[in-house]
């Protein structure tokens, strides 16, 4: 009863909150203010962006040369991950929107099945890190001599932003399985489903994000 | 709805072509200073999500100013900002050799 | 309860009735308060919250006012010295000055303002206060177990290497208090958006919504830089990360670049409030339309955009490229220019209208002259040349505290006496509220005027001794801040007083056209019972007895 998709027209009944003249205002005040958060998010990277520019500039050299030590297949194969998961994400909400809440709930299962590989790769990489000697406070630190303040500055770059970046992902996932809850609950149809939009952007901007930092972290040292 | 599956179809090889047309390039050897060249196809992948997946065009009108105002003030705070690092000027003090 | 308000025609009843269909008399339990989404109710929790936090910082302040009487200090004890300035300085500007009037005034008036039933978001504005909240008692707790000793600004290398006080705590505390401002602020946005009533167009919208508006870009645009500043921070306390620290190659300077992106727009976050109000109270009480509105708007969001290109003039001795400084010189004069034009436009407001001095209305002449002086003296430090001498001094100390105190916080207790009878639904005792106001003024130069001296004669700021020859002044300050204490102690007393005591208030005490004034003081939860219909411009005052009063005056 829950998967199956409530009979069109009773969403009509979804009643907005008591200060929205219609559940449609509702729906667009909710988009507006989910990308005016991410104007937000974009400064809050773009702070650590700027620590970029500066620890790289200051350090080409010994920068570049931490970079090279990072786990360039598996940020790469996360990527592919990432990417795939905002088109899986993109098709569930043509589904909802073409009225299938089966194959959105369907859909949303693969993108937080997605999520979770990720941040298994993720856990996977810090582990071969830690044991690579690249911990900032490591005494055994991976690069001696005179790029060893160039390097931890990478791998200060490297922990801080993944940290952050795998927050999002978990707060991600944790919305994604909230849509999927309230999808099998039937509160979605083809013509009410603004949480499963609003997630949707947050989602793939949680990738916009990785898509920046996976050249600045894995590829733009690696050749050095 | 077909046409918007095909769409999506398309945008998800063209984006996965881009990584790695991006990694490929990553591969090159280049001089330091010019690597950050690599974040081109990144810059074009960010905005293709942004367009097509994130579906900005059909976003509410005040949704895509705000778009433009993050990059606008992600412009003002990277260039503002590197501004200093770039066109900094030191005086070494005597006797030492400095960086 | 209907039936005893129309068989018993006295005037209590039909006030018990006006109560219990306010949004006060909804319901009075403590829980149904903690747990309330009414934008008017948090409004009261924040107007509580921050009036505490007023009230600690103050006496830090109180207590470095006492120290400095005499040039040894009287504390005895430079670290407590560092402790209090900088808890002073914590509090009153995460605390107290950047969610001030927004959290209260704007989030009471706003939806009533712009005809809405509430904020766009109302559990994110909730949200927001329990953030506020939980960084507050974060901070609180770091400031009593032991404090902090690297003043508000944090810079490193004293605040990552070598501070021995609660950094760490501090850092979280400041860090969750910035995602409250960024809740608020992106409900207003949304809220000034989507939930205008009918014919309420953005050319007749309040200039106090505008300067809100305003403020919340400031709120959302410039608060995350500062999260960033203070994750960073904290990964550099705890694990020695090096981004900040020379000796690995990281830069002192990018923190200072990365805090002032911030904690610049947020000087402004706590002024553009203030000018809001102040575009409220003095065409109420000139009884006159605002001179000049589009200039007054559009100078608002001029501000606001160009408050993000000046950042750098905080760092002009610190070393950073002589360039940026250049840029940084001439964008802060620019930002100079609306800042001057609004002034204009409240004198032009105020020329050949109907004035009447009620308190609300003495606070903003105040204002109007504080901001003045706070804001060129802000100029001087502007200039390349001067700020060498100027900067780290107590000049730089009475600047911003005419501009924050002066204007800030008068225009706030302007606000607060305004919209009081519309908050609580009583009338404040006017000749408390007048003395109150002039007290206030008085005691702020007396307290401040003489630190433009002492400054310019070359006293360093953040020190507990100096020499002998500057104590006459500072004696006069410490003076001046007991007066000051005496005026904002006033309305600790009579305002609650007011509360049970006051006489009622009718819905539009002061005159006055903006839609709040339209529905009952105190308003009922929904605010409006149909929702209005705007077909007027803002600051509609008529003139009706002018070429009478023209007569009288010969």
């Amino acid at each position: 009863m829950a998967d199956s998709p409530p009979p069109t027209g009773s969403v009509l009944t979804v009643p907005p909150e008591f200060q929205y003249g219609s559940i449609f205002r509702q729906g667009e005040a909710a988009i507006t203010g989910m990308w005016l958060f991410l104007a937000q998010e974009c400064l809050f990277f773009g702070g650590l962006f700027l620590s970029w520019i500066y620890c790289r500039y200051w350090n080409i050299a010994g920068f570049d040369a931490g970079s090279a030590d990072a786990q360039v297949w598996i940020g790469s194969i996360n990527t592919g991950i990432l990417v795939t998961s905002s088109f899986v994400y993109a098709m569930a909400l043509a589904c909802i929107q073409g009225g299938r809440v089966r194959f959105m709930t369907i859909l949303l299962g693969v993108v937080a099945a997605l999520g979770i590989a990720f941040l298994c790769l993720k856990g996977y990489e810090w582990h071969l890190d830690f044991a690579d000697h690249t911990w900032v406070l490591d005494p055994d630190f991976k690069v001696k001599g005179a790029l060893e303040g160039g390097a931890k500055l990478f791998w200060s770059f490297y922990w801080i932003s993944t940290v952050l970046h795998a927050a999002h992902m978990t707060v991600g996932i944790g919305l994604v399985a909230y849509v999927i809850m309230c999808a099998r609950q039937g509160r979605f149809s083809a013509t009410y489903h603004t949480p499963v939009e609003v997630v949707g952007i947050y989602w793939s901007f949680v990738d916009v994000v990785w898509l920046i930092l996976w050249p600045l972290i894995y590829l733009i040292g690696r050749a050095s | 709805m077909i046409f918007r599956i095909i769409l999506l179809a398309v945008t998800w090889v063209v984006l996965m072509a881009l990584a790695g047309g991006e990694f490929l390039i990553s591969g090159i050897h280049m001089a330091l200073p010019d690597r950050p060249l690599v974040l081109l196809p990144a810059g074009l992948m960010v905005l293709i999500v942004v367009l097509v997946f994130m579906r900005l065009p059909r976003a509410p009108l005040i949704a895509r100013g705000f778009a433009l105002v993050a990059i606008f003030w992600l412009i003002l705070l990277l260039g503002l900002g590197s501004m200093d690092a770039l066109t900094r000027n030191f005086w070494w003090v005597q006797g030492y050799g400095g960086r | 309860m209907s039936t005893t308000a129309s068989s018993t025609a006295s005037s209590t009843a039909i006030e018990r009735r006006q109560i219990s269909s306010s949004y006060l008399g909804e319901d009075f339990r403590l829980l149904s308060w903690l747990t309330t989404t009414d934008h008017k109710r948090i409004a009261v929790l924040y107007l509580v919250s921050i009036t505490l936090f007023f009230f600690v910082g103050g006496t830090a302040a109180a207590f470095m006012r006492w120290n400095l009487i005499s040039p040894d200090g009287m504390l005895r004890s430079d670290e407590t010295y560092n402790r209090l300035f900088t808890m002073h300085g914590v509090i009153m500007v995460w605390f107290f000055l950047v969610p001030s009037i927004p959290v209260t005034l704007g989030n009471f008036c706003i939806p009533l303002m712009i005809g809405a039933r509430d904020l766009a978001f109302p559990r994110i504005n909730l949200l927001s206060w329990y953030l506020f909240v939980t960084a507050g008692m974060v901070v609180l707790y770091a400031l009593f177990v032991g404090g902090v000793d690297v003043g508000w600004t944090f810079y490193p290398p004293l605040s990552t290497n070598y501070s021995n006080g609660y950094v760490l705590l501090a850092a979280i505390a400041i860090f969750v208090a910035g995602f409250s401002s960024i809740a608020t602020g992106l409900n207003f946005i949304v809220t000034i958006h989507t939930l205008r009533a009918p014919g309420m167009t953005w050319t007749r919208l309040p200039v106090f919504v505008w300067s809100h508006y305003a403020t919340s870009l400031l709120y959302v645009l410039a608060t995350p830089v500062l999260a960033m500043t203070m994750v960073l921070l904290f990964f550099e306390r705890l694990f020695r990360t090096g981004v900040f620290d020379a000796r690995n190659g990281g830069d002192l300077l990018l923190f200072q670049h990365m805090f002032w992106f911030y904690s610049h727009p947020a000087v402004y976050i706590m002024i553009l409030p203030g000018m809001g109000v102040v575009s409220e109270i003095i065409p109420c009480f000139s009884h006159k339309k605002l001179f000049g509105y589009d200039f007054v708007v559009w100078c608002s969001m001029a501000i606001a955009v160009i408050a993000f290109f000046v950042w750098g003039h905080h760092m002009f001795v610190s070393g950073q490229s002589l360039y940026a400084s250049v840029v940084f010189s001439l964008m802060s004069y620019a930002v100079a220019v609306p800042s001057a034009i609004k002034v204009f436009n409240w004198i032009g407001t105020m020329h050949k209208g109907f004035i009447r001095f009620d308190a609300p209305m003495l606070y903003a002449i105040g204002f109007i002259g504080l901001f003045t002086s706070g804001g060129l003296t802000g100029l001087w430090l502007a200039c390349l040349a001067a700020d060498v001498h100027l900067s780290q001094t107590y000049f730089v100390v009475a600047h911003f505290h005419y501009v924050m105190v002066g204007g800030m916080v008068s225009a706030f207790f302007g606000g607060l006496h305004f919209w009081w009878p519309k908050i609580t639904g009583r009338l404040y005792p006017e000749m408390w509220g007048r003395a109150a106001a002039l007290i206030i003024f008085i005691g702020f130069n007396m307290t401040f005027a003489p630190q433009y001296i002492l400054g310019y004669t070359g006293m360093p700021r953040r020190y507990a001794s100096y020499p002998p020859q500057y104590q006459v002044l500072n004696v006069m300050s410490s003076a001046g801040a007991s007066v000051l204490a005496l005026g904002y102690l006033l309305p600790l007393f009579y305002l609650p007083w007011s509360l049970f005591r006051g006489p009622r208030s009718v819905a539009n005490p002061w005159d006055a056209t903006g839609l709040e004034w339209q529905t009952s003081s105190p308003p009922p939860t929904v605010n409006f019972y149909a929702t209005p219909i705007v077909t007027w411009d803002p600051y509609d005052y008529k003139e009706p007895e002018r070429q009478e009063q023209l007569d009288y005056h010969g």
